[in-house]
């Protein structure tokens, strides 16, 4: 290139002057061109992995839920987009005025803020879940000097716009929208996606830059409850009226729909999130089981409704047990009657009348001793031994509801066999899910399980037990111009030292309204009053307010033939 | 001469371009903003139509009824519901 042709000596002349220059001049890019195909080349990953940490962030995203509705679409959980602060150390110009900023603005104290300063090493977070107005003021000054390594971290709160209501069937989630008790944890599939990480580009001052992407348009679905919302503050209210006034330790009251098995209010008190006492607490129903026994009997036509049963002495010895009848001085009692003074003499007779193995049968048909398709969590299935295992005093007693544990949802699911006609019903909790393409999945359609009683049965039983209504233990659940058909409930509870104590008590009611066409059959079930200690006197009244605003509320026409209404008058 | 206005050409298309990132950064930055300002009325606009959730709830209401208007329960033997013709 230097060199001349015909080896003609080098001259410095000008054009050759440009040439080294330009050489020179070349040299340098040359250089950084070698340098960057190095560094594209051999030293990339090291490279990208140090911008990528200097760019961007990647941030552990919080679950999305979906809402939890009653039937008519209320929200009754439902999850909204909060934020949590965080300080980057690093990036902050003016540690006095930004701890003095983010007291005044969160309401922490000065020297809290401090604390949590010195503890970390660079990052912290100052607070969680704040609300929009202080999210607001944060991000106005995060552009300015005084935001510089202050970061808004996105989250989701789960809020229940009713309080307590139904908290005891809706359960809990936990910070990572997870959910850990009832319709949250049996849902949480419907409810929640997948954990997944998102990446965040972090903007010059350290600030972290949202996509769209991180906004809740996302495929959870929303789960439709068959409770009423309406139904079930009433259910709550009176329940929890009631426990307070007669001293219970807890209550339980459910409302049933008996023609499709529906629950529309299912009421614990008080209130634990997740344990709903509807299908988790198990006790033996006394009186109101006298009714599944009765029925049976009746139906397999082991006794006649015009029987009478001896009561002599109003008192019974079978096996090793005595049977007493205080509440009446009668010798011989009607089947009806012994609904009435809630008999357990009578009862006791008709159960062995039936004989163990057709009584275990019936009871197993009704759904006693087995868990309801409804698996909520903790859900007991009750106690039944089997029949080889009962005595002839293990026989009778179950007759008047001893020996045998239930669970409301079991209870109240048989007396609205009762009520329909006959045949078991599946119960439902959940209506319907409805998932992001807007597919429905119906859950609450009406499930027959099985015939437990003949028509006839049902008929001749509903009768007797609005007679309890009418005449027997359970006026006090009358409801003017509705005929009202149920059963009272006084039994002891299990003592810690064995047998029964006496002066412990669950008292309870279960009915049905309006026995020509029946619209809710509701369980009130009360632990332990230390006050009107009978199921007439304080569970009775509940199932009355319950009853009649549920009446109200759907508009059902009175049924008894007689009554005229007087709107007028109260 | 040519080899300047080739020069000249190239130096006017390199501040075009970086006239171009700048008012792209420019405008990435002021739609970030938007943004930014929609998801805090999409927060508070959540937040606020829970409150009318709560609000219209049927605790609220009965309580604003029986101890504003003084209103109490209807019996179910009081509602008479009309048949239409």
């Amino acid at each position: 290139m230097f060199r001349q042709q015909n080896n003609a000596p080098f001259v410095f002349n000008v054009k050759n002057r440009m040439r080294v220059a330009g050489m020179v001049i070349l040299l340098a890019p040359l250089c950084i061109f070698v340098r960057l195909f190095y560094m594209q080349t051999f030293l990339y990953e090291e490279f990208s992995s140090k911008a990528e940490r200097a760019i961007y962030n990647y941030l552990a995203e919080d679950r999305l839920r979906g809402k939890i509705l009653d039937v008519n679409g209320r929200e009754l959980a439902e999850s909204v987009r909060t934020h949590s602060c965080g300080v980057n150390k690093r990036y902050v110009q003016n540690k006095n005025k930004t701890v003095d900023f983010l007291s005044e603005t969160l309401g922490i104290p000065k020297k809290r803020v401090l604390e949590k300063w010195n503890r970390s090493s660079n990052f912290f977070f100052i607070a969680k879940k704040i609300k929009p107005d202080n999210y607001i003021k944060i991000s106005q000054i995060l552009r300015t000097k005084l935001g510089q390594g202050l970061e808004l971290t996105p989250e989701y709160e789960r809020i229940h716009p009713y309080g307590e209501s139904a908290l005891d069937l809706i359960g809990a989630s936990n910070s990572k929208n997870y959910g850990l008790s009832g319709i949250e944890q049996m849902y949480n599939r419907e409810l929640s996606q997948d954990i997944s990480k998102k990446r965040a580009k972090r903007a010059r001052r350290g600030e972290i830059i949202y996509d769209r992407k991180l906004k809740e348009e996302l495929s959870v679905a929303n789960v439709y409850l068959t409770i009423d919302a309406v139904a079930q503050f009433y259910t709550e209210s009176a329940l929890k009226k009631a426990v307070e006034l007669v001293g219970a330790e807890h209550g339980i009251a459910v409302v049933q729909e008996p023609k499709t098995g529906k629950i529309l209010a299912a009421a614990s008190y008080p209130v634990k999130d997740g344990q709903s006492l509807a299908f988790q607490f198990t006790y033996e129903p006394g009186s109101t089981f006298k009714t599944i026994a009765i029925s049976s009997a009746l139906d397999a036509g082991v006794v006649h409704i015009t029987d009478s049963i001896d009561m002599s002495g109003r008192e019974w010895v079978v096996g090793n047990k005595v049977v007493r009848d205080n509440q009446h001085e009668k010798d011989f009692l009607s089947i009806p009657e012994i609904l009435q003074l809630s008999s357990n003499i009578g009862a006791g007779k008709i159960a062995l009348e039936l004989g163990a193995k057709n009584l275990f049968y019936y009871i197993k048909g009704f759904g006693f001793g087995t868990k309801t398709d409804i698996n909520f969590n903790g859900e007991s299935k009750g106690n039944l031994p089997h029949f080889s295992k009962w005595t002839a005093v293990d026989t009778a007693t179950k007759g008047y509801g001893y020996g045998v544990a239930v669970t409301p949802i079991q209870l109240i699911n048989a007396y609205s066999a009762i009520a329909n006609g006959g045949t078991l019903m599946q119960p439902h909790i959940v209506d319907r899910i409805e998932y992001a393409g807007g597919k429905v999945e119906k859950k609450s359609k009406p499930v027959k399980i099985r015939r437990v009683l003949k028509e006839e049965t049902t008929q001749i039983m509903k009768k007797a037990l609005q007679s309890v209504v009418e005449v027997g233990s359970g006026k006090r659940a009358q409801i003017t111009g509705y005929n009202v058909a149920g059963k009272t409930g006084t039994a002891e509870k299990l003592s810690k030292e064995g047998g029964y104590a006496k002066r412990s008590h669950i008292v309870s009611f279960c009915g049905f309204a309006p026995v020509s066409d029946p619209q809710f059959t509701v369980l009130v079930i009360l632990d332990n009053p230390t006050k009107y200690t009978f199921g007439g006197t304080a569970a009775a009244p509940v199932f009355k307010e319950i009853t009649e605003r549920l009446l109200a509320m759907k508009g059902v026409p009175p049924d008894q033939l007689d009554f005229e209404p007087t709107p007028n008058k109260r | 001469m040519r080899i300047f206005v080739i020069l000249f050409i190239l130096a006017l298309f390199g501040f075009g371009i970086a006239v171009m990132r700048i008012e792209i950064n420019r405008s990435g930055r002021t739609i970030s903003q938007l943004q930014n300002e929609v998801e805090i009325k999409e927060a508070r606009n959540q937040y606020l139509q829970l409150e009318i959730s709560r609000l219209a709830g049927p605790e609220n209401i009965t309580r604003l009824a029986e101890e504003k208007l003084g209103l109490v329960p209807a019996k179910p033997h009081e509602i008479v519901v009309l048949e239409e013709e």
